[in-house]
C-alpha cells in the first residue's frame, strides 16, 4: 500500500514506547524520527497525528498571554453602534448574553456567553496554568487537570464562528441604520486570532509528552 | 493493507493523551482519563443523539426565530423566512451564508452521520479512507450552524430603539442552539476506528 512507510509486518513487529495508535484508524505508528517542525499524518488514514516543535510551549503561552490581554480589552469598550432616526443604542460584548437574559431566554443567554466568552477565556487560563508549569520543569498539582480540561473543553469555543455571525448581521441591518465599529470589535478580532494560534499550537501528544518527562523528573 | 492495530496487540490507546496501555488497565497511566479500548455504545449513543438532533431542528425551522417589533406592529421571522427576505433585499452573499449554515450544514451533517453509523454496523466492506475524511468534515462543519443564533444574539442586543424598533429572540433559536450542541456531541461519540476495524475483518 502506498505511503505504508511505516507499517511493518506483524510477525516482526516490535512494540515500543515511540509508538502511537491513531486515533481514527488505531494503526500503530512509530513516531520517533520525528525532527523539528514535522508533522506527523497517519499512513493509513491520513490523519492528523502530532506537530514536533522545539518552541511550541513559549508560543503558546504568549499567544495565550495576549488573547487573554485581548479578551479584557473587548469586554471594556463598545462593540457596535447603531444610530436610526435620530435614537442610538450601543451594544458591548458581555450584552450579546445580557440581553438574551432580559428577553426572558436565560439559557440561550447562558449557551452564547459560554460559547464566545466564558469558555475561551477559561481555556486560556487553563492553558496558562499547564504550559508554564511545563515551561518551567515544575511538577505543579495542578498540571494533569489543567491539561485534561483544555482538550475538553477546546470543541466549545464558539469564537470564530462568532465573527462570521457579527459580520451576516452588519450587512443584515446595514441598510436601515448607520453602524460603528467600536474598538472593541477590534480586540476581538484580535483575540480570535491569538487564541486560534494558542490552540492550534498545543499539540496533543507533544505536551503529554513533556508533562511525563516534567513528573518523572520530579516524583 | 499491512498495518498493525493497537488492539491486536492487546494495548488501548487514551483518548485524551494518545498513551498506550494494556487493555485491562481502566485507567490512563499518564493523564488518569478512563480508558477504553472503543468508545463504549458509540453507534447506540451517536444514533439516539441524531434522532434528538432531527427532532430539535423541526421546532427550530417552524417556530420564529426572532420577532422584529417596529413602530407597534410585530413581525415574526423564521429561518427559511429570513433567507427569503435577504435574496428579495438582494443580498444574495449573505443569504446564502445564512441558507448553508442553517439548511446545508446540518442536513448534511445529518445525512452523513447517519451513513457513517450505517457503514460501521453493516457487514460488507467499505472505504474506510473516505469514510475517514467524511467523518473529519462533518466534525470540523458542526458548530459553523451557530451562526444564525449568534446573528439573533447580535440583533438583539444592537437594535433596541425604546419604542420604535426593537428585536426579540424567537423560540426557535433556543431549539436551533440545542440542535447544534446535541449533533456536535454525537459526532464526538461516534468511534472512526469501527470504520477500520470492519475493513480487518474482510481482508483476515
Ligand atoms: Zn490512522
Ligand atoms: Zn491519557
Amino acid at each position: 500500500m502506498q505511503g505504508d512507510l511505516q507499517g511493518e509486518e506483524p510477525a516482526e513487529f516490535k512494540l515500543s514506547s515511540q509508538h502511537l495508535a491513531c486515533p481514527s484508524c488505531d494503526s500503530l505508528i512509530d513516531t520517533s524520527e520525528l525532527v523539528d517542525g514535522d508533522t506527523a499524518t497517519c499512513p493509513v488514514c491520513r490523519g492528523f497525528l502530532t506537530k514536533f516543535t522545539s518552541d511550541g510551549v513559549s508560543r503558546v503561552i504568549s499567544y495565550a498571554t495576549s488573547a487573554l490581554i485581548l479578551l479584557v480589552f473587548s469586554c471594556a469598550f463598545p462593540f457596535l453602534s447603531f444610530k436610526a432616526s435620530g435614537l442610538e443604542s450601543v451594544m458591548t460584548l458581555p450584552g450579546t448574553a445580557i440581553m438574551l437574559y432580559t428577553h426572558g431566554m436565560t439559557d440561550l443567554a447562558l449557551l452564547v456567553g459560554a460559547f464566545i466568552l466564558f469558555i475561551p477565556s477559561l481555556i486560556m487560563v487553563l492553558l496558562l496554568l499547564f504550559y508554564i508549569p511545563l515551561k518551567l520543569e515544575i511538577a505543579s498539582p495542578w498540571l494533569v487537570f489543567a491539561g485534561r480540561s483544555v482538550f475538553a473543553l477546546q470543541h466549545w469555543c464558539m469564537v470564530d464562528v462568532f465573527l462570521i455571525g457579527v459580520i451576516v448581521s452588519l450587512v443584515k441591518i446595514v441598510s436601515m441604520a448607520t453602524i460603528i465599529l467600536g474598538i472593541s470589535f477590534f480586540a476581538y478580532v484580535g483575540f480570535a486570532i491569538c487564541f486560534t494560534l494558542a490552540l492550534t499550537n498545543t499539540d496533543r501528544l507533544q505536551c503529554w509528552l513533556a508533562v511525563e518527562r516534567v513528573a518523572g523528573n520530579q516524583f | 493493507m499491512k498495518r498493525t492495530t493497537a488492539a491486536s496487540c492487546g494495548m488501548s490507546s487514551c483518548h485524551v493523551c494518545y498513551k498506550l496501555a494494556s487493555q485491562s488497565a481502566h485507567q490512563c497511566p499518564r493523564c488518569g482519563a478512563s480508558m477504553h479500548q472503543r468508545k463504549p455504545g458509540s453507534l447506540q449513543r451517536t444514533l439516539a443523539l441524531l434522532v434528538t438532533g432531527c427532532l430539535l431542528y423541526i421546532p427550530a425551522n417552524l417556530l420564529p426565530i426572532m420577532i422584529t417589533d417596529q413602530l407597534g406592529s410585530s413581525e415574526p421571522s423564521t429561518i427559511i423566512g429570513g433567507v427569503v427576505l435577504l435574496v428579495q433585499l438582494g443580498s444574495i452573499p449573505v443569504a446564502g451564508v445564512i441558507f448553508i449554515a442553517s439548511v446545508m450544514v446540518p442536513i448534511s451533517k445529518f445525512a452523513a452521520m447517519y451513513y457513517l453509523c450505517w457503514c460501521a454496523a453493516k457487514e460488507a466492506p467499505s472505504n474506510a479512507l473516505k469514510m475517514s475524511k467524511l467523518y473529519r468534515i462533518t466534525e470540523f462543519i458542526g458548530k459553523w450552524s451557530m451562526v444564525d443564533v449568534f446573528v439573533v444574539a447580535i440583533l438583539v442586543a444592537l437594535v433596541s430603539l425604546g419604542g420604535v424598533l426593537v428585536i426579540r429572540p424567537g423560540a426557535a433559536a433556543m431549539a436551533f442552539a440545542g440542535m447544534v450542541m446535541v449533533t456536535m456531541v454525537a459526532a464526538e461519540s461516534f468511534d472512526p476506528r469501527l470504520l477500520w476495524d470492519k475493513m480487518d475483518d474482510v481482508n483476515e
